[in-house]
């Protein structure tokens, strides 16, 4: 589904993706985990063609489409998608308004009839329960004033509303209490299917244990150094990144 | 509690002594001929002449500015004197031996010793007297490293290709009203210029004294940063205590090549007249530097003297890169007023700036803050931030902004803030209960207002600015 | 002087109406005044030159329908304007309390409270004003009784069309204790000039709610001001929507006059092509304990220009103020300007005043995330100018207004393009 061959990137002139390759089929759940500065935001933000990160060698495939020819939001309408660590705050945007609008555009992008607004309003509403958001989460600004952890449900809500091929997961635990993590966890579970992959960037193992990956990669320094399965996350969750110290990391900036 | 206040910012000027020392000062008056005299008293020579008289028939032309929020009688340009020189300058000295022992005490009076030997390590001073400079020291120093550092009468002589092609290249003839005054009949002043690549082995420093009546003080300092090069400068003024008004219309003009960096500090404190407001210096000053590709020029004022000020000192950004700071802390009390800001002219891309101005009033003074921030239009990704906070001491002062923002490229970032606040009665009450004077609690407090800014300041000054305040806050409760 | 300002000092000292009287000291400062410049602060980035300059013809074949513009669902009492025309004046079957006259058929009391106010609330600072204080024969006078409550909301239409010359005065005068809401709109795209100043005296813990729709474009000129005083435990919510043409200028001015008033003052201005828009506000804070929070935001896109000058002025004494003022701006296009002049003006110790003024690009972050659940960019811009704005719009107190603006202010946007 998602094949990445021997990505470059670089932010503010800084190189941070030295040469990155992933293989994704359908269906599976890869975590990539990392020391800070090692380029797993980065990865995130490249993929989905945020203005500034720029690609200086590589590719990087959909189903055979070439990502990185696209602006953002064809990119989202061929189904990726980014649940961010810090979702922005839009005020004077309603959640709705703006959920609406892009359900829109990316049913129309693969052919579906638009929803009507009470079928939309009916379908928001189920998806902000399964998620733990108060329906009237809808009506505030996006993100406006939410805390931490309802930013984050409210990733996964947008998730289920857009139904992507490939979900990238930046650090969606990071900050949350269990109980959110649970939430976020059985969302994404919940999403799971045989045509459907996922991307879990995290830090720690502890959302892992809920979303139990396929794969697990280790990112340093702009590359995968080490792939393996799920034992593979206990083993750096006991050992820490240290053993990857030898390697020189990224700058810290390109995280943000 | 207010009155507690207002009476812990009544200050002496220490500065208003008088020197008793003979001059050679020039009957008032203006016109072309007071215009030659000076020319000719500094044998100049003809085409500075020229560029005076030049600057003169623009000013004839021009009208006073009455836009700054500040009121005084109208200035009879007649009746002051042009031009006045100790006359043991006559003959110039050769060394600090040489210089007259009367000129060397007021400098040491004021706390600025001019004798090497006593001298803060590491500073060069020029010490300018009406309208002469006494005497520049650590030259032998400075000329090692390639710097020269010299009274601009000298440059005209020594450096005419440098001073022909700079001076005027930043504030030009016609630039204001004060600025062509000064154009014609500047006197003394300071040049520097830093060779490429050069740091500046020490702090340079002026220090401007006003001593004799009905004279006018009309200096003009240049200095010119090469590539790659470093300086900073610093500038003191003060002037006796007399009933009449004087005037200052000074302007300074820098110059940052590619890369370099100019620091130019000032502790204004022209005497400002008494609590009537009687006397004080008319501080009209036209300051501003221009920045060439990833220069920066920052400045950092404090303004404590003068009856009233008029003074804006300015960045034009032309280089891409470039960066401009302007630090600022105006203290009016009795009847100062002063209109005080600056200008950030943003032409390059990715230019920045910041504003910082703490203008704090007490008495029936009026502080303004004036600023203003341009985006040109070809100035791609550039940034400004302004913050100007105003602290109020009593209910008969006044404080006011009048920023003025204006863009033209959209993507260029402009954030303007400003708020007011007073010495509350809470704060006073808690530094009291600790055991605090009020005089101390409020010199604290006001220090902690304008921290931002004192930390700019080189530690020398610092230390003088902070005295400053403190003085302003002496023999003061009962 | 400008040779329409002679004109104009020429037609005034013909009118002879039952207020001239009141009419000769504006006449007087009239004669004296000089046309605005570059030089002139007040006046510094609007090139008034313009107005002079415009030479009017009118075209009879150009008429409106006067009564195209009703808002539905609003349900107001509606005074209409047409090129300065007075359309009708409502009958008798007006609301308890509510008395409205035709400023030329006034009588009795309504002159007499009218001639009182008339030029007792809008500062003399203002040229316009002046011409309009000279030249206004037209206009109304709105009187609310003290604690009577309007519920129907009161809306004056001035509707200009091509080759006209405009000058209409309304007077609002608030009892103690009264409620209402007026409307000033203003529409008409056709080359034309008008003043239109309104003054409304609003009294003691009386509540206004006001809108001023400035939403004459194209080829219009329009110079005008809204104008308040506000009595003790005054209340007044007030919300202007300002679009550009070839020429605009408001002039929003406060004055707390009686302690504890309250007002709120949002503004928005949208401007497209080669529009203008001027808007000057100030607040006086002439006695303690006063608050004003003032919001104000635009966007500027392509060849447009904005100017945004807004002051507070804390006289001595006012102590226990309470003013912020708050002007955010988008600039759209490298074409656009925008200048912005947030001033205080403060001589009391014991307030608390703060103003900020921003100008920045639409946020790049934002439009990001937009992008990246698939709104396009261009969708996502349009949501975003909209939201900027909307804040504002959502705090109409009238919903009815608000949501009559709202695919107007879509419609705007829609064709706004970043560059």
């Amino acid at each position: 589904m998602l094949s990445i061959k021997n990505l470059h990137a670089s932010v503010e002139e800084k190189n941070i993706l030295k040469g990155l390759d992933l293989e994704i089929k359908p269906g599976e759940v890869h975590a990539i985990m990392g020391p800070n500065g090692a380029g797993k935001s980065t990865l995130g933000y490249v993929l989905t063609g945020r203005e500034g990160y720029s690609v200086e060698q590589g590719s990087a495939t959909l189903d055979g489409v070439d990502l990185l020819a696209l602006e953002a939001e064809e990119r989202a309408r061929a189904g990726l998608f980014l649940a961010f660590q810090y979702p922005v705050e839009i005020p004077g945007v309603s959640n709705l308004e703006f959920l609406k609008a892009s359900v829109d555009a990316v049913r129309e992008a693969r052919g579906e009839e638009s929803l009507s607004s009470k079928d939309f309003l009916k379908m928001a509403r189920e998806a902000s329960k399964k998620v733990n958001l108060p329906a009237d989460f809808l009506k505030r600004g996006v993100n406006e004033g939410f805390s931490g952890g309802e930013k984050k449900r409210n990733e996964i809500l947008q998730m289920l509303l857009l139904k992507p091929k490939l979900c990238i997961l930046d650090e969606s635990d990071s900050g949350l209490d269990i109980d959110a993590l649970q939430v976020v966890a059985e969302g994404v579970n919940s999403q799971r299917s045989p045509d459907r992959s996922f991307i879990v960037v995290t830090h720690y193992q502890r959302l892992l244990d809920y979303i139990k990956p396929d794969f697990v990669h280790v990112l340093s320094d702009g590359k995968i150094v080490k792939s393996g399965d799920y034992s593979l996350a206990h083993e750096l969750e006991s050992q820490g990144y240290a053993w990857l110290k030898d390697q020189p990391a990224a700058d810290e900036v390109a995280e943000g | 509690m207010t009155e507690q206040i207002e009476k812990a910012l009544q200050r002496e000027y220490e500065a208003g002594f008088v020197s008793d020392i003979e001059s050679d000062t020039f009957e008032p008056g203006l016109n072309e001929d007071i215009i030659r005299r000076i020319s000719a008293m500094k044998e100049e020579p003809e085409w500075m002449l020229e560029w005076r008289l030049k600057a003169f028939r623009y000013w004839l032309d021009m009208e006073e500015p009455e836009w700054a929020h500040v009121h005084y009688p109208k200035i009879d340009f007649q009746s002051i004197s042009y031009y006045s020189a100790p006359k043991s300058m006559k003959d110039k000295p050769q060394s600090l031996d040489e210089v007259d022992p009367e000129l060397l005490k007021t400098y040491e009076k004021l706390g600025i010793p001019l004798h090497e030997q006593m001298m803060l390590a590491g500073v060069a001073v020029d010490a300018v007297f009406d309208s002469v400079s006494v005497v520049t020291t650590f030259r032998d120093k400075l000329e090692e490293a390639g710097v020269i550092f010299c009274p601009i009468s000298e440059a005209v002589h020594k450096y005419p290709d440098l001073v022909k092609k700079y001076l005027g290249s930043v504030v030009p003839q016609r630039d204001n009203y004060y600025a062509a005054l000064n154009c014609a009949v500047f006197t003394d002043g300071s040049f520097v210029y830093i060779p490429k690549g050069t740091k500046c082995p020490m702090e340079l420093s002026t220090y401007f004294r006003i001593n004799e009546q009905n004279t006018g003080q009309f200096e003009r300092t240049l200095i010119i940063a090469d590539e790659g090069s470093h300086v900073s400068y610093l500038e003191g003024c003060t002037a006796p205590q007399r009933d009449e008004n004087q005037l200052h219309a000074a302007v300074v003009e820098l110059i940052a090549m590619d890369d370099a960096e100019i620091k130019y500090s000032t502790v204004q404190n022209w005497y400002p007249g008494d609590e009537e407001g009687r006397g004080g210096i008319y501080n009209f000053v036209t300051k501003r530097g221009i920045c060439h590709t990833s220069a920066k020029i920052s400045w950092t004022q404090v303004e404590t003297g003068s009856a009233v000020t008029w003074k804006y000192p300015s960045c034009i950004l032309k280089g891409d890169n470039s960066i401009g700071e302007f630090y600022s802390v105006a203290l009016t009390r009795g009847a100062q007023q002063a209109d005080t800001g600056t200008k950030m002219i943003h032409l390059g891309k990715n230019t920045k700036s910041t504003i910082i101005s703490k203008g704090i009033s007490a008495g029936r003074s009026n502080n303004s803050y004036r600023g203003l921030v341009r985006m040109n239009s070809s100035a791609v990704g550039a940034r400004n931030f302004t913050q100007c906070d105003s602290l109020l001491i009593g209910d008969q002062c006044g404080a006011h902004t009048f920023p003025y923002v204006e863009s033209r490229n959209p993507t260029a970032i402009v954030e303007h803030e400003a708020t007011t606040s007073k010495v509350s009665d809470d704060q006073m009450f808690l530094c009291q209960q600790r055991g605090l004077d009020p005089e101390k609690a409020v010199s604290m407090i006001v220090n902690g207002f304008c921290k931002e800014v004192f930390k700019e300041l080189p530690m020398e000054f610092a230390v003088e600015a902070g005295k400053l305040l403190e003085i302003s806050l002496e023999g003061s409760v009962g | 002087m400008s040779s329409w300002l002679s004109s104009a000092v020429t037609r005034a000292e013909a009118v002879s109406d039952w207020l001239a009287p009141q009419r000769q000291a504006s006449l007087a400062l009239l004669r004296d005044a000089k046309w605005p410049t570059r030089k002139t602060e007040a006046w510094k980035y609007l090139p008034i030159n313009v107005w002079d300059n415009t030479e009017l013809q009118a075209d009879a074949a150009e008429s409106t329908d006067a009564t195209s513009g009703v808002i539905e669902g609003l349900n107001s009492l509606d005074l209409v304007f047409v090129n300065g025309q007075l359309q009708s004046v409502p009958g008798d079957d007006l609301p308890a309390g509510l008395t409205v006259v035709s400023l030329a058929d006034a009588s009795g009391d309504a002159r007499a409270w009218a001639a009182e106010t008339f030029t007792a609330v809008k500062p003399a600072r203002h040229l316009f004003g002046l011409v309009n204080d000279v030249l206004a024969t037209q206009g109304v006078l709105i009187d609310v009784a003290a604690a009577a409550v309007i519920e129907q909301p009161i809306r004056i239409v001035n509707v200009l069309t091509k080759g006209y010359e405009a000058h209409t005065r309304v007077l609002v005068r608030l009892g103690e204790h009264a409620k209402a809401t007026v409307i000033e709109h203003y529409v008409g795209d056709q080359r034309s000039k008008n003043t239109g100043f309104a003054e409304y005296k609003v009294g003691d813990s009386a509540y206004l709610e006001h809108y001023r729709f400035a939403l004459q474009s194209g080829e219009s000129l329009s110079i005008g001001g809204s104008h308040f005083e506000l009595s003790a435990r005054a209340e007044l919510s007030s919300h202007l929507v300002g679009f550009g043409s070839t020429l605009q200028r408001v002039d929003v001015d406060v004055t707390h006059a009686g302690e504890h008033a309250f007002a709120k003052l949002n503004a928005i201005y949208l401007l497209d092509g080669k529009e203008l828009f001027d808007l000057h506000s100030t607040i006086e804070h002439a006695v303690p304990n006063g608050t004003t929070e003032e919001n104000v935001r635009g966007i500027v896109a392509d060849n447009s220009r904005a100017v945004f000058n807004g002051r507070i002025h804390i006289h001595r004494g006012a102590q226990k103020t309470l003013a912020e003022l708050n002007n955010r701006n988008l600039l759209m296009s490298d074409r656009a300007e925008i200048n912005t002049k947030p001033e205080l003006e403060i001589y009391a110790d014991d307030v608390r005043c703060a103003h900020g003024a921003t100008i920045a690009e639409i946020d790049k972050k934002a439009l990001y995330y937009m992008q990246s659940r698939g709104v396009s960019r261009s969708q996502a811009q349009i949501m975003l100018n909209f939201g900027f704005i909307n804040e504002l719009v959502d705090q109409m107190p009238n919903q009815v207004l608000a949501d009559w603006l709202r695919p107007q202010l879509r419609d705007r946007f829609a064709g706004m393009e970043v560059k």
